[in-house]
């Protein structure tokens, strides 16, 4: 087991964002993260990643606490987000090599070019950061994503700034680069398209806590109460984004 | 702590530096500014007959110069992350926190010792102040100031990491704050009575008293520097305590990830 979160819960004040969840990841999967905005995904990432304590509940992460082995952890695994960013003067090269230093990456100039190469924007190496547009900032930060060849890879809305052909071809690199390495991917997304078509298993979360957890077919069955034949996560998220507007309505 | 993880927060910053024209205008042009206004300060008390404490003044304006930057950069460092959002790569990457404020105050050290060396030399060629033969009798001094400096840079830097930009005016203005308490250029005796006893629990106080000792021909001043380093090591000791616990607060607020 690569991940094993034990009732993990996050409160800010009164508000709970995540609330009492459990699951664990195998080596190898793609694990989709899915909910509507406020579900606890970022949240339950972010203290994967350390960046947020937990109010209760252990994470595990290559058998590991990452509380109390967080370097040894963090190490072996990456993160990546479109709403971070990179210091915008330095360029593309200067920015990977920095991240490749401290993940003391072997041969750091051929792993960064090999990373822009596959990614499409070998040619942006020597452009400052300012420069580029958000979809080209994306594409950096999955490089810096897979730097350090990680076994464990969070990924936040990793499609977020892509338009659709740019990140149907991101997803078919990352995929690509998953079945070289075996690398377990996290994939938050409220792209239900992608999170299907990418991901082996979906964890469903609303309100922080972990409505459905399975394959994307069996997340559909359990949430819309049907027996379908084909998944439909789009159709669940719209189904459970409509049950929250009503709950807010009702209250 | 791993020295290469250090290693790679000094070349961002050194990226940075090359890149970002307001790093050289605090490094170079500021202390230029400065030692050349002060300069000329001394020679118009120099044809006043007050040529005595030209000396203490000068050498005053360079290591008060190299405490403001040292803090102040400190600071600034840790903001330039947080205006670029860069905050979250690095803290989702291996790089502890030690190490990050280890690297932060290597980098520092190099920008205001090129600050320094070059006031120095101005002060040397244009207004006749050598202070080169007293570096050994400052060295102590210069040293408290540097721990002085991070132990403030660090304390401002949890200020930040807790109540983000709110704090971030600090980075300037701390020095300031403390300047006129640290009785840079003038004697602790200059104080009125009330005021002493703040001025003494600074470690700056027994930099500069220490200093004017030693150009006034008096000998290195071991009571001003046994003072200074003991003081520093309190504050430092409660510096790192407070900037752990400021961020282990934001930690737990989530702001580490909100920060811009």
């Amino acid at each position: 087991m690569i991940v094993s979160v034990e009732r993990l819960t996050k409160t800010f004040g009164t508000f709970k964002a995540v609330d009492d969840i459990t699951f664990s990841l195998q080596p190898g999967e793609i694990v989709g993260l899915v909910g509507p905005n406020g579900a606890g995904k970022t949240t339950t990432i972010h203290m994967m990643l350390g960046l947020i304590s937990p109010s209760a509940g252990t994470i595990r992460i290559f058998g590991k606490e990452v509380e109390k082995d967080r370097e040894d952890v963090l190490q072996r695994l990456n993160f990546t987000s479109p709403y971070m960013a990179f210091p915008m003067r330095l360029t593309v090269l200067e920015n990977l090599a920095v991240y490749a230093r401290i993940y003391k990456v072997p041969d750091p100039l051929a792993r960064i070019t090999g990373l822009l190469e596959r990614f499409g924007i070998g040619h942006l190496k020597n452009k400052p950061v300012s420069r580029l547009s958000s979809g080209e900032n994306t594409r950096v930060a999955l490089c810096k994503g897979f730097l350090n060849d990680p076994e464990l890879l969070l990924l936040d809305e990793p499609s977020a700034y892509l338009d659709p052909q740019a990140a149907i071809q991101v997803r078919e690199i990352l995929l690509g680069l998953q079945r070289l390495r075996g690398t377990t991917i996290v994939y938050a997304s409220h792209n239900m398209r992608e999170v299907q078509r990418a991901c082996n298993r979906v964890i469903f979360l609303n309100h922080g806590r972990i409505i459905a957890s399975g394959t994307a077919i069996e997340v559909t069955r359990e949430i819309l109460r049907e027996n379908r034949e084909v998944p439909a996560l789009e159709e669940v998220f719209v189904h459970i984004a409509q049950r929250r507007r009503h709950e807010v309505i009702s209250h | 702590m791993k020295s290469y993880r250090i290693r790679a927060v000094i070349l961002r910053h050194l990226y940075e530096m090359r890149r970002n024209p307001s790093h050289l205008t605090n490094m170079i042009y500021w202390p230029v500014m400065n030692i050349v206004v002060w300069g000329f300060f001394t020679i118009y008390l120099a044809h006043r007959g007050t040529s005595g404490i030209v000396s203490s003044l000068l050498a005053a304006v360079i290591l008060w110069g190299l405490f403001n930057s040292f803090q102040r950069d400190m600071a600034v460092g840790f903001l330039d992350e947080l205006w670029s959002r860069n905050l979250v790569n690095l803290f989702a990457s291996p790089l502890s926190i030690g190490e990050y404020v280890t690297a932060l105050m290597s980098v520092n050290l190099i920008k205001a010792s090129v600050g320094m060396v070059l006031e120095a030399l101005i002060a040397w060629f244009c207004y006749h102040y050598n202070i080169f033969p007293m570096a050994l009798a400052f060295v102590p001094f210069i040293f408290n100031l540097v721990l002085f400096g991070l132990a403030v840079g660090v304390a401002v830097t949890g200020l930040i990491f807790r109540y983000t930009t709110k704090f971030q005016v600090l980075a300037w203005g701390f020095a300031g704050l403390l300047m006129p308490l640290s009785c840079v250029f003038y004697p602790l005796r200059s104080l009125p009575r009330l005021l002493a006893p703040l001025a003494w629990i600074l470690p700056t106080t027994h930099c500069f008293e220490g200093m004017r000792q030693a150009i006034a021909g008096g000998g290195f001043s071991m009571v001003h520097f046994q003072w200074g380093i003991g003081l520093n090591v309190a504050y430092f000791i409660l510096a790192a305590l407070f900037f752990r616990w400021m961020y282990e607060s934001a930690r737990s607020r989530g702001l580490l990830v909100k920060m811009e």
